[in-house]
């Protein structure tokens, strides 16, 4: 018995006139209900991992809004009945994984029947327009109850603080300098986004060490893992984790090449990848995988295999 | 209601309760907070809109003053100082923190800084050193910390964990004045955002021994239909953010959905509003709690022993409201083993969190002489 994925989807701002964060969130929502045959009044919970915004806004939650985007569960509650509860959760890249956490968790206590998890990051107002490492792109996961496989089974974090300065973002206020400026637009808080060179490799260093512990407290070796979902995808962060790990190609999760610079829906995107090609269903043992800001590196197991 | 996956939902709310067998219970086990160097009267700050606004806020709102941030303040100073005093009222030390949740609003850790990544969380738990932690932000408007403590319910009664934290900064004083820059009259969509002040709390929530009394039941929906009737976002007016509220509509939709919340709430605890010793809501005005109570006991045909309103000293403090307001009761010692007490979240989303819990040994890490922080100084 356990949480079990499905459906995930993920999409670019292509087609999309005005990508923002809320839209390209609902559109992926939308899209996996599709996939699971599901309605949006089925989903008990839903959490927004996303980051960044093209207004930065500060409450409500993202999540809220697209809840009411979606139609889930809106209305006045009566007595009796079921509704949805919706928050924000920030975990940079990592964020999907701490979420699907939190809902395997909900889902194992029967709190909740149907979990949905949203991603989305657009380009902000940039103080370097050039600045942003990621592509603007949305998704959505959704996570049942299975009781003939074990599902999402164990989750480990780490984090590699001494490394905290090599990705930092943030806003930052600049005031409008001059004799006319009008007070309604003294000036404008800009984010900026800050990579430091040698970020992927380090990224790289730091997931090897979490995944060997986490495989370690299994009492598993990297061999019986049948499928990496990873995230990031960048050659510079995935091809040296591959390598150091001795994990083949025909065993990594590749995502197509206009998700590839995909923020915190790299992990949804990865594990839509792998339900398209047929592997997650086939894999025994699959191993998600995501790395970001902090250094942060989170990974979980995944069991087709009864618990 | 944990432990029972077959059953079909029969709340509105999304229900924790600790009667399910074989769980473990969970209880708050300390509360911290930290309140900056500076005080605001309501005066004081009114004498700086740029408008003449005619506002008799206090009278309106109840708020005499508030704390603000000093210099060398931020989100960041707050937070790591209410997990401090979290600390040093708990039995617990810093390593022994499994999961450390953010749940600030505001994340700035610099002058004129908000910072997105890495999370604040890191940033806490690096100033404390809470270097075993599991970390990450959580935001959801002023419903932020009672969401953490929902999270954290969950992982401790599965015995997934066994203590976490769930910590605040809210450095919000920089709405005030933006909207002390705009405000015209008593309808502008601003005027919540000239009743706030900033505050840092934080909670330990651990497992509880067998038998022992803690969280009894906790709930939590989101009325998203109402999602846009509170919106903040970054402000072009001067440094921080600005807040539209249409406070009236919202204080509305409150009220009348509020009670059936709150029904489910003590039915699944089994007990009657006058079961409550204290109620401790969303602190906004003093009226709106007022009116709200009216409702209640109108509808439920019953009203809590004592609401909870300590706008008058503090003002609005966001997301640390209710901590804030159940640390000064505890280091007051107005609260006795075997009181029972209810958190009422109301947020930006419409966000709804109830919690119903029973006061333990907590109360002797508070004013008495034995306690580690007093042996500390």
């Amino acid at each position: 018995m356990g949480a079990r994925i499905a459906a995930a989807s993920a999409l670019t701002s292509h087609g999309l006139r005005m990508p923002t964060a809320r839209r390209l969130a609902d559109a992926a929502a939308r899209a996996c209900l599709a996939h699971a045959g599901k309605e949006s009044r089925d989903v008990d919970m839903l959490i927004n991992a996303g980051v960044y915004r093209e207004d930065n806004m500060g409450e409500p939650a993202l999540a809220a809004l697209v809840q009411e985007d979606i139609g889930a569960n809106l209305g006045q509650p009566p007595v009796k009945g079921h509704g949805t509860f919706s928050f924000d959760l920030m975990n940079g890249a990592c964020g999907v994984i701490t979420a699907i956490q939190l809902e395997a968790g909900l889902l194992r206590s029967g709190v909740i029947q149907l979990g949905a998890i949203v991603t989305s990051d657009v380009h902000p107002h940039l103080t370097d327009p050039r600045s942003a490492p990621f592509r603007p792109t949305g998704g959505a996961l959704l996570l049942g109850w299975e009781d003939s496989i074990a599902g999402f089974s164990d989750f480990y974090v780490q984090t590699f603080p001494e490394y905290q300065d090599l990705f930092a973002s943030g806003l930052v206020w600049q005031e409008r300098r001059g004799p006319r400026v009008p007070l309604r637009a003294r000036g404008r808080s800009h984010m900026a986004i800050d990579e430091k060179p040698g970020y992927h490799a380090r990224l790289a260093d730091c997931a090897e060490e979490t995944t060997r512990r986490f495989l370690h407290r299994l009492g598993m070796r990297m061999g019986e893992i049948d499928l990496l979902v990873p995230a990031p995808s960048a050659a510079g962060f995935l091809d040296i984790l591959m390598a150091r790990l001795g994990v083949p190609g025909d065993r990594v999760a590749y995502v197509p090449e206009d998700l590839e610079a995909a923020h915190t829906t790299g992990p949804i995107a990865s594990v839509q990848a792998a339900i398209k090609s047929g592997r997650l269903g086939e894999a025994r043992n699959t191993l998600l995988l995501a790395a970001g800001a902090g250094i942060t590196v989170a990974v979980a197991l995944y069991r087709q295999a009864p618990s | 209601m944990a432990g029972t996956r077959s059953n079909e939902a029969s709340h509105w709310l999304a229900l924790e309760s600790r009667d399910a067998a074989g769980n473990w219970g969970c209880r708050i086990e300390s509360v911290g907070v930290k309140l900056p160097a500076g005080k605001l009267t309501t005066r004081n700050l009114m004498t700086h809109t740029k408008h003449r606004t005619k506002i008799q806020l206090e009278r309106l709102t109840g708020i005499h003053e508030r704390y603000v941030v000093g210099p060398g303040e931020n989100s960041l100073t707050l937070a790591a100082g209410a997990a401090r005093d979290c600390l040093a009222h708990s039995q617990h030390q810093a390593h022994d923190i499994e999961m450390l949740i953010s749940t600030s609003i505001t994340r700035s850790t610099a002058q004129s800084w908000q910072s997105f990544e890495p999370p604040l969380s890191l940033h806490i738990k690096q100033a404390i050193g809470a270097t075993q932690a599991v970390n990450f932000d959580l935001s959801n408007a002023c419903a932020g910390m009672l969401t953490g403590v929902f999270v954290l319910q969950d992982l401790i009664t599965r015995g997934e964990i066994s203590c976490g934290m769930v910590v605040s900064g809210e450095y919000i004083s920089h709405l005030s004045w933006n909207a002390a820059r705009q405000i015209r009259s008593l309808f502008s969509k601003q005027l919540a955002s000239l009743t706030l002040g900033d505050a840092g709390a934080a909670v330990i929530v651990e497992r509880a021994p067998s038998g022992a009394p803690g969280i009894d039941v906790i709930g939590f929906t989101t009325l998203a239909e109402h999602s846009r009737l509170c919106l903040a976002f970054p402000s072009t007016v001067g440094p921080g953010a600005q807040m539209y509220t249409k406070s009236r509509e919202l204080q509305k939709v409150a009220i009348q959905d509020m009670a059936p919340l709150v029904a489910e709430v003590i039915g699944e605890a089994g007990i009657a509003l006058d079961d409550i010793d204290f109620l401790i809501p969303h602190q906004t005005s003093a009226r709106a709690i007022r009116q709200g109570a009216q409702e209640f006991a109108r509808r439920l045909g019953a009203k809590p022993k004592h609401i909870v309103v300590n706008l008058e000293e503090y003002g609005n403090t966001s997301s640390t409201t209710l901590f804030v307001a159940l640390h000064k009761y505890l280091t007051e010692q107005r609260m006795h083993k075997g009181d029972r007490v209810m958190l009422l979240a109301l947020a930006s989303g419409i966000e709804i969190v109830i919690a119903v819990f029973t006061v333990d040994s907590q109360v002797d890490q508070y004013g008495r002489t034995d306690c580690r922080r007093q042996r500390a100084d």
